[in-house]
């Protein structure tokens, strides 16, 4: 019986899930102790492996297996031990081995008239396309190792320039700022009205720049990983009053109050207080930004299957549906707001801040509602308290 | 507690420099001697007898840092209470201010208007921690 032609490399895996089907019991119990054998071979070497070669090829020969598909084993165990060791640079002693190996296993086909040409046939076809396939092998790793690195370096150099520009641009922006500051106070009285509305769109305007400086070096801090969470059990009810007070001039100066609703005493969540104060400012100021005057901002808590949502609810005239997939993008901003003193930044930096805390940020809208709010786990405080009571020793 | 009237100010960069003097003598009525390096800073310390340091940390020549240091040296600049005006407010930035025992850190772009009163709130902090201990 002529063996099938060698198929094309497979993974060894494939080649054994394949034996039940293709061969009969005693071909795939050969081609498991060829691995296995081999792979001894490769990482110990010795005689004792090198024997068990010579007696698998007598195996074959008897099984009425052919040189080409003692190859085909031959060359799939070799790529599994191949990819095993290649981390550990051992390629050129693999190679080695491999070729001691296999020429003992093919040592009994050498027997037969057939054998005897298909032995030398192989060994140096083999050899070659082997040699082939390891410096392929070799190339792609090479290029993935140096477009790892290459993306590492393009990633820091980014890191870097962001910091750079982030500084220079700070330097001549505070003095800008803070002319028109002092103008404002210290030299407004000699200004005509004309002159005073001017400097009044430069502030504003500069305030803005100071604003969006401040949020790009923010985020880029989340890209490059470098933001520090320092996460504490905190209760809701009194973050959230708080947050408010802190937030009630900016509402006041628009005409909006804001009313803390509803929310289960006892609530606690694991956070970064700092960082989650910094999420109720950008939703709180939002929601004051786009509630008609004299309106009241609602915050409220809830709990959510195993989470604890604060939700902020505005009266304004909702998300517009076209916006809406893009809202928490960078520089994302309603093309009919009219309120243009946001970075823009705002709401994609609440997200990267829940996202870093294992939370998540969301919203419904509908005109004369909208709701924005997050999850975070809840927390339940350990009875420390009480100590345990422990069994006295006997 | 002694009240802050005399702040001794060093910035390298001329429109800033002129800005945050105009503001501190004129809003917050202080008694200003504005360096424009570390040098000039050390130079000038010991004669005007500071009740508070105002440095910048990115200077030419001599750091805000190494001024600091230097100033510290000086007769009577030994323990004179220090705040730092800086751009660079990284988290590993502001921690090497603070083991330079600075009360507090201003960050640029800063506003004018309320710098005096920031500066007058940071030294009462300063004296009343001072007096708990």
């Amino acid at each position: 019986m002529r063996v099938p032609p060698p198929r094309g490399a497979s993974a060894p895996e494939a080649a054994l899930a394949e034996a039940p089907r293709a061969a009969s019991s005693p071909v795939r119990d050969l081609i498991e102790q060829y691995a296995l054998a081999f792979k001894e071979y490769c990482s110990e070497g010795g005689e004792a492996p090198l024997r068990r070669a010579y007696q698998l090829g007598r195996r074959a020969v008897g099984a009425g297996l052919g040189v080409l598909e003692m190859a085909t084993v031959h060359q799939e165990a070799l790529v599994a031990a191949h990819l095993e060791r290649l981390a550990l640079g051992e390629s050129s002693r693999l190679a080695q081995r491999g070729s001691e190996f296999l020429a003992e296993t093919l040592a009994p086909f050498e027997m037969t008239s057939q054998g005897l040409e298909d032995v030398s046939a192989i060994l140096s076809g083999l050899n070659a396309v082997l040699e082939r396939r390891l410096r392929a092998t070799l190339r792609d790793l090479a290029t993935t190792q140096s477009e790892l690195l290459e993306r590492k370096r393009s990633e820091r150099l980014k890191t870097e320039f962001i910091c750079m520009i982030n500084h220079e641009l700070r330097t001549p922006l505070t003095s800008i700022h803070g002319s028109l500051d002092l103008l404002q106070i210290v030299a407004g009285e000699g200004l005509n009205e004309r002159a005073l509305h001017l400097v009044d769109i430069a502030y504003r305007n500069s305030e803005r720049l100071v604003r969006l400086v401040d949020d790009i070096l923010e985020l880029q801090k989340f890209e490059a990983g470098t933001m520090t969470f320092r996460m504490r059990p905190l209760e809701v009810l009194p973050f959230l009053q708080q947050a408010v007070e802190a937030n009630q001039s900016y509402a006041a100066a628009r005409g909006v109050s804001f009313r803390v609703t509803d929310v289960p005493a006892g609530l606690w969540i694991r956070a970064d207080a700092g960082r989650l104060m910094q999420v109720m400012a950008n939703l709180l100021s939002n929601a004051a930004k786009f509630s008609p005057p004299s309106a009241c901002v609602g915050v409220a808590a809830s709990r959510e299957g195993g989470c604890a949502r604060v939700s902020v609810t505005d009266h304004g005239p909702g998300v517009p549906r076209r916006f809406r997939r893009r809202i928490f993008q960078r520089f994302a901003r309603a093309a009919a707001s009219t309120d243009k003193t946001g970075s823009g930044l705002g709401l994609s930096i609440c997200r990267a801040i829940l996202d870093n805390m294992q939370g998540r940020i969301d919203f419904v809208s509908e005109p004369g509602r909208t709701t924005f709010y997050f999850d975070l786990p809840e927390w339940h405080p350990l009875p420390a308290e009480t100590p345990a009571v422990r069994p006295a020793h006997p | 507690m002694k009240p802050l009237r005399r702040i001794l100010f060093v910035e390298d960069d001329p429109d800033i420099r002129s800005i945050t003097t105009l503001s501190l003598s004129t809003i917050g009525g202080f008694t200003v001697e504005d360096c424009s390096s570390g040098r000039q800073a050390v130079a000038r310390a010991s004669a005007f007898a500071p009740d508070l340091l105002l440095l910048d940390v990115m200077l030419r020549g001599m750091s805000g840092l190494a001024a600091l240091k230097a100033l510290r040296r000086l007769p009577g600049v030994g323990d004179t209470p220090v705040v730092f005006m800086t751009a660079r407010v990284q988290p590993r930035d502001l921690a090497v201010y603070q083991k330079e025992g600075c009360l507090a850190v201003i960050r640029k772009p800063f506003e004018p208007r309320s710098l005096s009163e920031r500066l007058t709130t940071i030294w009462r902090q300063h004296h009343h921690h001072a007096t708990a201990d």
